[in-house]
């Protein structure tokens, strides 16, 4: 019988390929949607991650940077930095706002740095320089590609004008492309003399993390300290709990979707074939076995649209990037085997209907003429 | 032809039912995720017009609302107040903070606000009464399990949930409080000693006498008060829109095109799944001397009665899923209805379905007349 299922079902190869891709159709769409966000969320703990001091101090009850904003006392700085357990202290300010660029306007992460500080600004540049004074700046290649603003050209910054003289890599998400000024600049701006938003502290050889964090803690008030791991944990973890719901969500539809091909197959083949079927039940052929060949063809219209939507996501979808440059892809292999489980679950509530009308099969069909 | 159409349509009915279903869902896909992309710029349409204001003031450059720091110096007002057709500027403030509960987080946009541009609408909840009330989006309330008295903690200060409303937008549900509320949170919680960086004023409401013509008081406040920029709710709704749509139209774009593509895909295998199992009839049809185009015509006029059946049915079930995703994610709002999101799903599903009709023509060209005459 089984055989029987896997010959009928490859003997109408089109509407295996067509279901199929169908299939992997409404599943491409789940693990995009998820590589989105996942991508985004990596790209939006680049800058904490690449800059990776052995803690932050930042404002007490503050535990980001993604859509955060904190401020202490320029005073604080220099407590921390005549620290013992302390090799180096880099202040940065920092705000998320709209920029406008050519006439795009973006949402992005506003870096102020030190002027010479290269400890906390871009990590690698593409093109330029970085910056050296008042009214410059930095910003992603990719930004730069998509609006079109290159060196030499104008951006501003609230009512701030800014020369763009450098292109860095690695900066640019959709939620949070990076862009560095200077701190005097971004002072300006924010009305914020006197103060810094965070602070990257670098702790002397044999002192760990966890041993200067708590040393900050006992000296300076009103602060909040983190290691680099647990800060970047915090704003991946708060950028992927704002996509979770929706995530959650389009794999229903796209699984219900899903199930419904499955379903519209396994039933079609099951049509075409009920004279077929009617003369195995005549034969005496077993319930058992006749429901088994039905869901066996869902399970294989199923699994072979979940694969055709695997190679697509492994080698389709890291390569979108090149055409979109704004996009950040990350697929994930857990997402990718979750979906595995899903598309076991919709060959099976796919082949419900199917099944049915083979168990009400009417034998007497294998003598009609 | 329809007719014809129809009684092939009726034959099978589950089959008929189920690759309506099929198609519909497809419909239903795409009406949610262009609804969705739509209903997020309503969304910041509506937190600004619901501010209720003839024009509202922000520092000069800053020309969006959500998302933006805005900060202006305390004797704007007085000097915004002081141009001929003003009524009052309502002060407001806006403070992004992060909400921490249960290991979850969710980043809020707390509106703070005095005499206009509180909550546009209670769910629950008297609304604020004294210093320490919150009026939180529903989505708060829904994600922390959130009532009516309950606390709710930012930066080690108590507030207490006075009211449930349903203001979100660009992925952030809004809260409410006044200012007695906020200056007890600077003074008492940990932000107190660096109080002096955080905008204290970020906008103005303005509000204007019923002669006055909004666009000569808007140019007036500009001309007066050099540090501030001045715009109508729509204007700054406009801004905000504009922002958003370079964050989502690449993604949305490549999602609803991804849809597309398999609602064509759907549409060409279940017309070519049924023209396949019908080839008899139109075998018999041949036989009977119908020409190639009428046969072309009853796929076509078949493929066009299955996408009528199957819009209805989409559209209903587009409305089911966007109820469940509200009622479970109320921070999104899914604008499936908007005129453009469905006429444009109309068009399309029509032209998909004479697009997927193709799919199955080289079989029906193919088909043997002789296959009339051949047992069942």
């Amino acid at each position: 019988m089984f055989l029987w299922a896997w010959k009928s079902l490859f003997s109408q190869r089109s509407t295996l390929v067509g279901s199929s891709l169908g299939i992997a159709g409404a599943f491409i769409l789940v693990l995009f949607f998820d590589a989105v966000f996942r991508g985004e969320s990596e790209q939006i703990v680049a800058y904490p991650a690449h800059m990776n001091p052995d803690v932050w101090v930042m404002q007490a009850g503050v535990g980001n940077m993604h859509m955060a904003s904190s401020y202490i006392w320029d005073w604080k700085m220099d407590v921390i930095a005549a620290m013992p357990e302390v090799e180096r202290v880099t202040p940065i300010l920092y705000f998320a706002n709209i920029i406008e660029a050519r006439g795009s306007k973006l949402f992005a992460f506003v870096v102020g740095l030190q002027s010479g500080e290269h400890r906390a600004g871009p990590w690698e540049m593409s093109a330029g320089r970085r910056i050296a004074g008042k009214g410059e700046a930095v910003i992603p290649a990719v930004l730069s590609r998509i609006t079109g603003i290159g060196i030499g050209d104008t951006m501003r910054i609230t009512d701030h004008d800014f020369r763009v003289v450098g292109l860095s890599r690695g900066t640019y998400s959709s939620a949070n492309p990076v862009i560095f000024v200077t701190l005097d600049d971004l002072a300006d701006i924010l009305s914020a003399e006197g103060t810094y938003s965070y602070l990257l502290v670098d702790a002397k050889e044999g002192v760990s993390p966890k041993q200067l964090a708590e040393g900050i803690r006992r000296t300076v008030e009103k602060v909040n300290v983190l290691t680099t791991a647990e800060l970047v944990a915090n704003d991946f973890g708060l950028a992927m709990q704002m996509g979770v719901e929706i995530i959650f969500m389009m794999t229903m539809i796209c699984s219900a979707l899903a199930a419904l091909i499955v379903g519209f197959s396994a039933y079609s083949l099951v049509a075409r074939k009920q004279r077929e079927l009617a003369i195995v039940k005549a034969l005496g052929g077993r319930r058992g076995a006749l429901v088994g060949s039905v869901v066996l063809q869902a399970v294989i219209v199923a699994l072979l649209g979940y694969l055709l939507a695997v190679v697509f996501a492994l080698l389709v979808i890291p390569q979108v990037p090149l055409l979109v440059p704004q996009l950040s892809l990350v697929v994930s292999i857990g997402d990718i085997l979750q979906m595995g489980l899903v598309a076991l679950l919709v060959a099976v509530i796919g082949a419900v209907i199917p099944a049915s009308l083979v168990l009400r099969l009417d034998p007497a069909l294998a003598y009609q003429v | 032809m329809f007719w014809l159409a129809w009684k092939q349509l009726k034959l099978d009915r589950i089959r008929t039912a189920m690759t309506a279903f099929a198609v519909a869902a497809v419909i239903a896909v795409i009406l949610v995720l262009d609804g969705f992309e739509q209903g997020q710029y309503r969304q910041l349409e509506r937190v600004i017009h619901n501010r209720q204001a003839d024009l509202i003031v922000t520092q000069a450059g800053v020309q969006d609302f959500v998302a933006a720091r805005s900060s202006l110096p305390q004797l704007t007002r007085e000097a915004v107040e002081s141009v001929t057709g003003v009524v009052n500027a309502h002060p407001m403030t806006a403070l992004p903070v992060i909400y921490r509960q249960d290991g979850k987080l969710t980043p809020v946009y707390v509106l703070v606000y005095d005499t206009l541009g509180g909550p546009a609408s209670l769910l629950d909840g008297p609304g604020i009464r004294q210093g320490r009330d919150i009026v939180i989006d529903q989505t708060l309330a829904l994600k922390y399990g959130l009532g009516m008295g309950d606390e709710f903690r930012v930066s080690d200060f108590s507030f207490r949930v006075a009211g449930i409303t349903d203001e979100a937008a660009f992925f952030m549900p809004f809260a409410f409080i006044s200012y007695d509320g906020m200056i007890d949170l600077f003074l008492e919680s940990e932000i107190a000693p660096d109080l002096s960086t955080f905008p204290l004023l970020s906008f103005l409401l303005v509000e204007l006498s019923p002669q006055a013509d909004r666009l000569t008081v808007q140019r007036s406040i500009e001309q007066r008060v050099p540090e501030v920029d001045v715009f109508t709710p729509a204007e700054l709704a406009a801004h905000d829109v504009d922002m958003a749509r370079t964050f989502y139209r690449p993604i949305m774009g490549l999602l609803v095109s991804v849809a597309w593509v398999i609602g064509m895909l759907v549409v060409g295998l279940v017309l070519y799944a049924d023209v396949r199992s019908r080839l008899r009839s139109f075998a018999v049809m041949k036989a009977l001397g119908f020409e190639h185009r009428h046969l072309v015509t009853a796929v076509v006029a078949q493929s066009l009665l299955l996408m009528l059946l199957a819009l209805p049915l989409g559209a209903l079930l587009a409305w089911l899923l966007k109820e469940q995703v509200e009622s479970v994610a109320p921070v999104y709002l899914i604008s499936i209805y908007e005129p453009l999101v469905f006429t444009r799903t109309l068009v399309a599903g029509l032209v998909l379905a004479v697009v997927g009709a193709l799919v199955p023509l080289r079989s029906v060209r193919r088909t043997d007349p002789m296959i009339a005459f051949q047992g069942a």
